[in-house]
């Protein structure tokens, strides 16, 4: 979609509002004209969060909205929100952490996140401005990225990207809410009473909230006016959309959420429980899923995996119904941000609950684990060649990969046919994704993640009960033979036999350990890359792959002991 | 002086020869003092030659030829 759509019906106090906040109409709102209550649902949230003088200054809030847009390299919303501004930055670097970890990886964002800034002496009510504004920043990047518009001004300064933050996957498992809120009774607050009209309670999201009436009432306003019309988009679709958003978004509150609304509207249990997990499977018509897949990749912005506005328009949408899908999506990104920085509890006891693993998994489909940018990747041609439909260069690229993805594989699975079942279905995916892969890592390192989270996903239904993240400490594990090896230990055994010990032992080290382990020592990758394969932080990787190698070292060295006694 | 314990925590990059000097020189001093240490580091080391150098998860040259040809008729079937 570009920014030559009509302006027919362009909403007066839109105009009003938004001049004197950014000059003339932005651009963004333009292209909305069509949905004149969308635009004007959006205009109370922007009112009520931004403009509205609150705990923070607007200085801060255009800040961690410049923040936001520096983290997601969106250079609209930049321009947009730093009119004016001649510094990259207008708040504490505090501030500015806790934009870029909940724009970016909120799944993983705690009470402790909050700590720097009560320690500052930030109150409660900061803190949710904080976060407010942070869940709008997501909103408007979530549009600019659907709708393209044009800039509204020459940009004072460029855009200076900021990286994701370096940590290791995972998903915070701290006790929320982390914001107090004063109790609301709810028969006398009319925000209350459309939530039980059209869902039938409240939920903690916006119970977490209760020192921002106001908020609420904006967020409850954008609610009725985006998903409960059935105007243009069915309310299902809508809510289908969320449920998608919630998954890639990996935030298990929204996901039970969606599951209770979905249901509550007449959806099957299975069909929802398909969709969360991957909606590609779900049985869906044609038209749905190209719903789903095009919002779907509004979660978070990758080159060459963008929103086409232009595929849901060949699958029969009308250009009012794309403009929904839009605002629904920058709305589920809206509610899933302001939810990771709430804390809320659960409404329902959620069917699934997100983990680290989930996470690489999404970190090969929808968002990247890390921002570090590979200038020299042996295959980049290749890849180039195959992101272009070059089928013969995918096929050089599997002849240069296979081996190792295939000796990676079978010491996760154990078993041949297995491993062999694996890799195809590895090199299937990396097929179907490569035009999304950005280069933000080493294509090897990417391949590698697919593999491995094949093998993790065909080991959970192997085993469905047994858990794969082990719960062993650090601590757990004292060398126990500590006899002198000998000078030659390959020569004791034969080929044969020390193939068969080494893979006996790989197959019995603990699943994180054992990945290590063969990313390192059987594939033979670098540990940046290893470490970028799984998720985790250099240190963190190191730490695996030498618990790994004690632990193996403890299974072979009966074999390999010498005989006489150590010199003294 | 470090550890056994401190030891065995920090002695991953000195396996690979790339522990800082500093780190280096914390580690040797352990090392000229415990004799348990130095078996664990040998030990350690030649753990990882005989993992490295063997060929358990190898993939069969024939298996190879077809997973690729199996795998490229599927994706040329997607076109």
């Amino acid at each position: 979609m570009t920014d030559t759509a009509t302006t027919r019906g362009e909403a007066e106090s839109t105009h009003d509002l938004l001049v004197p906040s950014h000059g003339p109409m932005p651009n963004l709102f333009r292209l909305q004209s069509e949905l004149p209550k969308v635009v004007q649902a959006e205009e109370q949230l922007i009112r009520t969060i931004f403009l509205q003088d609150g705990s923070l200054s607007r200085t801060v809030k255009r800040g961690l909205l410049s923040t936001v847009a520096r983290v997601r390299k969106n250079n609209y919303c930049w321009v947009l929100h730093s009119r004016g501004s001649t510094q990259q930055n207008d708040c504490s670097p505090d501030m500015q952490s806790i934009a870029v970890k909940l724009s970016s990886s909120g799944c993983s964002f705690s009470t402790h996140d909050l700590t720097p800034l009560r320690a500052a002496g930030f109150e409660d009510e900061a803190l949710l401005d904080a976060v407010l504004t942070v869940a709008l920043a997501q909103l408007l990047c979530t549009l600019a990225e659907a709708l393209n518009p044009k800039l509204d001004f020459e940009p004072s300064t460029a855009l200076n990207p900021l990286p994701l933050p370096e940590q290791e996957l995972d998903v915070s498992t701290s006790a929320g809410p982390y914001i107090a809120a004063p109790p609301r009774r709810s028969f006398d607050f009319a925000p209350y009473a459309i939530l039980r009209d059209n869902l039938g309670f409240v939920p903690n999201l916006f119970h977490a909230q209760g020192l921002r009436p106001d908020a609420i009432e904006a967020e409850v306003h954008a609610f009725e006016q985006i998903i409960v019309s059935d105007e243009y988009l069915s309310r299902t679709q809508k809510e289908g959309i969320l449920l998608v958003f919630a998954a890639a978004n990996a935030n298990t509150y929204c996901v039970a959420l969606q599951n209770q609304v979905l249901a509550a509207l007449g959806t099957a249990e299975n069909d929802i429980r398909q969709i969360a997990n991957d909606f590609r499977h779900a049985g869906l018509s044609e038209s749905d899923l190209a719903l789903f897949e095009e919002t779907q990749r509004l979660s978070w912005p990758m080159p060459g995996y963008e929103f086409s506005a232009e595929r849901l328009r060949n699958a029969g949408f009308s250009s009012a119904q794309v403009l929904e899908a839009c605002a629904t999506a920058a709305l589920g990104n809206f509610f899933a941000t302001l939810q990771f920085g709430l804390g809320c509890v659960p409404d329902f006891t959620p069917e699934r609950v997100f983990t680290a693993k989930d996470l690489y998994r999404l970190a090969t489909l929808v968002r990247p684990i890390s921002d570090v940018s590979t200038t020299d990747d042996p295959d980049s041609e290749l890849v180039c060649q195959a992101q272009s439909g070059n089928k013969d260069a995918f096929e050089a690229l599997m002849r240069r990969h296979n081996r190792r993805i295939f000796g990676t594989l079978a010491g996760i699975l154990g078993d041949l046919d297995d491993a062999r079942d694996a890799t195809q279905e590895a090199f299937l995916k990396a097929f179907e994704h490569i035009g999304r892969f950005e280069r933000r890592s080493k294509f090897s390192t990417w391949l590698t993640s697919i593999a491995v989270n094949t093998a993790t996903e065909a080991l959970r239904r192997r085993k469905p009960t047994e858990s794969l993240d082990e719960i062993e400490t650090e601590e757990d594990f004292r060398p126990r033979q500590v006899q002198q090896w000998a000078s030659d230990p390959e020569s004791i055994l034969s080929a044969t036999q020390r193939n068969s010990l080494v893979r006996e032992a790989v197959l019995r080290l603990p699943y994180k350990y054992r990945i290590a382990v063969l990313l390192r020592d059987i594939s033979q990758i670098s540990t940046e890359d290893a470490a970028a394969t799984l998720g985790l932080t250099i240190p963190a990787l190191k730490a695996r792959v030498l618990r790994g190698r004690l632990m193996l070292r403890e299974s072979l060295a009966v074999h390999f002991t010498r005989l006489e006694k150590p010199d003294a | 002086m470090l550890s056994c314990a401190e030891f065995l925590a920090e002695f991953g990059d000195y396996l690979e020869h790339a522990a800082e000097p500093g780190l280096r020189a914390r580690l040797e001093e352990h090392l000229h003092e415990c004799k348990t240490c130095c078996v664990i580091v040998d030990s350690t080391r030649k753990t990882v030659q005989i993992v490295t150098d063997s060929d358990c998860f190898n993939l069969p040259d024939v298996l190879g030829e077809s997973i690729v040809t199996e795998i490229m008729g599927r994706v040329r079937q997607k076109s």
